[in-house]
């Protein structure tokens, strides 16, 4: 069903692909995640397999709902995002600028995240060592604007 | 035991090399691993956190395998291990782990098929006998008769007396090597990698 490149058989688990009926076979299992996200039309239609995937795959959104700025995509399947914020120094009654950068799983389904893009994750369980998010709605950035802006 | 599964041993995602504060603890701990190889069977039985047992197959021979689109499970006796996804090593030693593809026996399955179906699988006798059934039993028969078409690919490996099948419970925690018939697209991407390797 999917692009199989790996050494294993890629396949979501839970759903039977043999079955005798014909028209039985071939199907591809989703799920909305809630909260108010629309699943990805590249979700139900598409093709790949991705476990890690919030719409097709076995793991759930639940706590956080955080935004960032793509910061890179050179990883395969997961990119980083950076959260801008303002910290009070009270003794000077000012702010200063303040970043964290964080690690997030990104389904197939969301093709074409460039650098720059604003980007909604959810909190989900542990996917690998540093990455508990999962892209969930991405906003294409529009060409112009340069500013910094606090999320 | 000496091996333990925290994550206080690793560098931060930063990279900064985290100062150890504190021992090892029994709730991390980890096993060895049972590589559970082809054979007369052997389980160790193990106590775990909270009082629980885990079983853990040192040599197994068989297992609990099931026909998924006829619905059917029966105890086969594992032949070989023949493709593993993640180490060649482990096909070379019959290393039984889950997700391991091995070949099964096919007595049992063409058995059920024989008497669920009256439809000889594999090699074609010439000089078969009509054996004589009830009436009730030659009804079922007839009426089963649509649904008794198979793969074709699976049908094939029946003449040879052997089946692949893929592993899916874990044998190190288990105790059990069960695990399912390949059939379809899987059957299709497992055969051309055994070839390939070959």
């Amino acid at each position: 069903m999917a692009d199989q490149t790996e050494r294993a058989f890629q396949k979501q688990i839970g759903i039977f692909q043999n079955s005798k009926i014909k028209k039985n076979r071939d199907k591809r299992w989703y799920r909305e995640v809630g909260l108010g996200f629309k699943t990805p039309k590249e979700a139900i239609e598409g093709n790949y397999i991705d476990k890690k995937c919030p719409f097709t795959g076995d793991v759930s959104i639940r706590g956080r709902i955080l935004t960032g700025v793509v910061v890179s995509t050179k990883m395969k399947r997961t990119l980083v995002l950076r959260r801008e914020y303002l910290h009070f120094i009270p003794k000077y009654q000012r702010y200063e600028k303040r970043h964290k950068n964080l690690p997030a799983h990104v389904s197939p389904a969301f093709i074409g995240i460039n650098h720059g893009d604003l980007v909604t994750v959810g909190q989900c369980r542990p996917l690998s060592k540093t990455v508990r998010f999962n892209v969930l709605k991405v906003k294409k950035a529009d060409v112009k604007s340069k500013k910094f802006e606090k999320f | 035991m000496g091996i333990s599964r925290d994550s206080r041993h690793k560098r931060n995602a930063t990279g900064a090399k985290r100062a150890q504060y504190r021992k090892k603890r029994k709730f991390e701990m980890g096993r060895q691993n049972s590589l559970t190889k082809l054979g007369s069977k052997k389980i160790h039985t193990i106590r775990v956190r909270g009082g629980n047992l885990k079983y853990r197959a040192l040599r197994l021979d068989s297992g609990n395998f099931s026909w998924g689109s006829e619905a059917i499970t029966r105890k086969a006796r594992i032949v070989a291990v023949v493709y593993n996804a993640s180490d060649n090593d482990l096909v070379r030693t019959n290393t039984l782990v889950k997700n391991a593809i091995v070949q099964i026996d096919a007595t049992p399955f063409r058995q059920w098929f024989e008497t669920h179906y009256g439809v000889v699988l594999g090699k074609k006798k010439t000089d078969e006998e009509e054996k004589k059934v009830s009436n009730h039993v030659q009804r079922k028969l007839e009426s089963r008769k649509t649904q008794s078409k198979i793969d074709s690919n699976v049908k094939d490996q029946f003449a040879a007396g052997r089946l692949y099948a893929c592993i899916s419970s874990r044998p190190g925690q288990s105790g059990r090597a069960d695990g399912y018939i390949l059939e379809g697209k899987e059957l299709d991407f497992y055969v051309r990698k055994i070839k390939s390797k070959k």
